[in-house]
């Protein structure tokens, strides 16, 4: 059993446009995959492509509009009371900005406590205070630091401490919603060797939102691009980024300016594939494949079939009516 | 008045915060060149002062609190700094322009986008009329039916088209330097390849220099000529980039390029990335600066002489200049 099991899965909103006429607005539509225990599950794609309200979906902070998400084979839009509170102790957050998800009238210890009190996991303020020591600890901070306030940290080391305060309830499964995309590139690669250790340390399964590419293969097993909605592409990093079979996939893999990638077009040549215009809006129905209007490899079938999900090998599908075939 | 080709020299540029009594300084003694027509890349961390710089190029950095401490900046071999407020308006706009990183936030909300382009023709050229210069110039940076949209406000175009109506007024007076400070940063990576496209190919057509002020080390691999790394308020190392980045020679630019994750090239992609090691530390608050080489601290290679004094820069044959002790 998968330890996160999403079938068709949608989240509309209403949206209201200019002249105040309303329209459905599908931020996730139909999106289904697995995430096994100790996974890490790379989720990619451009803002407004509905990576993170899948992110928000789990953990209930949007509404489902359709579809089952279920966590260790139990379905959680159904959860009720007692089984909410284990459910939220088991999946935690990191988010992008770890200040602002910091409260700046707390000390860092009061913060983590609070967490360990509401959830009944840690009874005596002694115990607490050494189990925040402990998680200080783990994320490469010192236990002194518990007194301190989150505006006395570097960007580095509050999101160490987001990682801390999510660390906090043992939980087996954390979303991490563009946990590095704030900080600086040095510091970037200390949270996310952290994150890699942390992993194999306490045996956690991540779900790593990002739409940083080269990051998302640096930290992921396997990998969801999405566009508009919808999973385009799947496929194991390593094949992802050695196959590409979706013309989006191999646009955004063009398209990010990448240090041996730039020194090499230098002598051969620019291979970059520039698409046409913005991502369109949710609001809009495209009809057959969504990403036609803007894809270099469009033929005539694209605009009047939705294409099918294509197997391209095992455990990578695409879905594009020429997967494959390129 | 030029010489040898230089459009821009920029010589010991000290540009401090506060007090003179205790200023923060946030760029300390850079110097560095723009030849006509090529692309200079600025390449540093936050708070290395690489965008303070840019700002200082046409002194738009308010004072106070900011101040012009020392140095020189050569345009066409007149001083910006020691110009006339008269002087600095025509050389504004007309001879150099900015593009930001929020085009969200450079952009007037209140005015239609046609509008805030004819503003700077208007100020600019008397040659031309505004109107049919500004949709001229927003059919250039590829906004498609500008007769229209030149009656757009901001809030109704998406954050790629606003970048372009951004890059339209900067060039409204074919400036000979456009400086773009973090220019795609804020945008999409589709839309930012669009962007880097635009700019490239309008700067061959215009023949105008590029100062290019980012982190992102790709970007600079995909754009630069030259490029001069900075850290601290300080260059530590520049060359033409090809040099610096196959051959970093300053534990800094060495550290960077290692925690740079990569897309592998092609017969590599396939694999699963080593390890990368990264600089232990962050970068240190431009108030609170170590005594040698600021970048001691976090150094892998540091001596004791490191955290004495701090090195000066120098450069070997193939004008490739390094700021450290024990060059790599």
């Amino acid at each position: 059993m998968a330890l996160l099991e999403i079938k068709n899965l949608k989240v509309f909103f209403e949206a209201r446009n200019q002249s105040g006429k309303t329209s459905e607005l599908r931020a996730v539509d139909g999106v289904s995959f697995e995430l096994e225990k100790g996974e890490i599950l790379g989720l990619v794609g451009e803002s407004g492509c509905g990576k993170t309200t899948i992110g928000n979906a789990i953990v209930g902070m949007v509404p489902v509009t359709e579809g089952s998400i279920r966590f260790e084979g139990q379905e959680i839009t159904a959860l009720r009371g007692k089984s909410v509170k284990l459910f939220r102790q088991k999946v935690q957050m990191i988010f992008q900005d770890p200040f602002g998800s910091l409260n700046p009238r707390m000390s860092i210890g009061a913060g983590i406590s609070e967490v360990l009190k509401v959830h009944k996991l840690v009874s005596g303020k002694n115990e607490r205070s050494a189990r925040v020591a402990e998680l200080l600890k783990a994320v490469g901070l010192e236990a002194e630091y518990a007194a301190r306030y989150p505006h006395e940290f570097s960007g580095g080391q509050r999101q160490r401490l987001g990682i801390a305060r999510a660390l906090a309830l043992k939980p087996s499964l954390i979303l991490a919603d563009e946990p590095v995309s704030a900080l600086d590139v040095s510091v970037q690669v200390q949270i996310l060797n952290l994150l890699k250790d942390l992993q194999k340390e306490m045996d956690l399964s991540y779900l790593f939102i990002a739409h940083d590419l080269a990051v998302v293969r640096y930290m992921c097993d396997r990998i969801l691009v999405m566009y508009l909605g919808k999973i385009v592409e799947s496929a194991a990093a390593t094949e992802l980024f050695g196959k590409p079979a979706h013309p989006y996939t191999e646009a955004l893999l063009s398209a990010v300016p990448d240090v041996d990638k730039g020194l090499k077009s230098r002598t051969q040549g620019s291979k970059r594939i520039v698409l046409k215009g913005d991502v369109p809006s949710a609001t809009e129905r495209i009809p057959g494949c969504p990403f036609h209007p803007r894809c270099h490899r469009v033929q005539a079938i694209c605009s009047k079939e939705v294409p099918p999900v294509k197997d391209c090998s095992k455990g990578h599908f695409s879905v594009c009516h020429f997967a494959g075939k390129f | 008045m030029e010489r040898n080709g230089k459009l821009l020299r920029v010589e010991g540029l000290k540009t401090w915060f506060g007090s003179e009594k205790d200023p923060i300084k946030a760029v300390d003694g850079v110097s560095f060149e723009v030849d006509k027509g090529v692309t200079v890349a600025l390449v540093g961390e936050s708070g290395c002062g690489k965008s303070v710089t840019a700002m200082s190029l046409a002194r738009l950095i308010p004072s106070p609190p900011g101040f012009y401490a020392g140095g020189q900046i050569l345009f066409d071999g007149e001083d910006v700094l020691k110009m006339s407020d008269r002087c600095l308006n025509d050389l504004r706009g007309r001879e150099i322009s900015y593009v930001f990183q929020e085009p969200g936030t450079s952009l007037n909300p209140v005015y239609r986008v046609g509008y805030q382009i004819m503003e700077a023709v208007k100020l600019h050229r008397k040659d031309v009329d505004a109107r049919e210069e500004a949709i001229k110039l927003m059919s250039m940076v590829g906004l498609p039916d500008p007769e229209t949209r030149i009656r757009a406000y901001p809030h109704e175009m998406s954050g790629g088209m606003q970048q372009r109506v951004m890059i339209a007024m900067a060039l409204a007076c074919r400036p000979r330097l456009l400086v773009a400070d973090e220019p795609t940063t804020a945008l999409d990576v589709t839309i930012q390849a669009q962007i880097l496209e635009l700019l490239s190919s309008l700067q061959k057509e215009l023949k105008m220099a590029v100062i290019l002020i980012t982190h992102n080390l790709g970007l600079v691999a995909d754009t630069a000529h030259m490029v001069y790394v900075m850290y601290a308020g300080r260059v530590v190392e520049s060359g033409a980039t090809e040099n610096v980045l196959s051959k970093p020679a300053h534990p800094y630019t060495r550290g960077l390029l290692d925690a740079v994750p990569r897309l592998g090239v092609e017969d590599s992609a396939h694999e699963k990335p080593a390890r990368m090691k990264g600089i232990p530390g962050s970068v240190p608050h431009p108030a609170r600066l170590p005594i040698g080489c600021k970048f001691a601290p976090r150094c892998s290679k540091v001596q004791d002489v490191c955290r004495q004094q701090e090195p000066e820069i120098k450069c070997d044959a193939k004008g490739h200049y390094v700021r450290c002790y024990f060059p790599l």
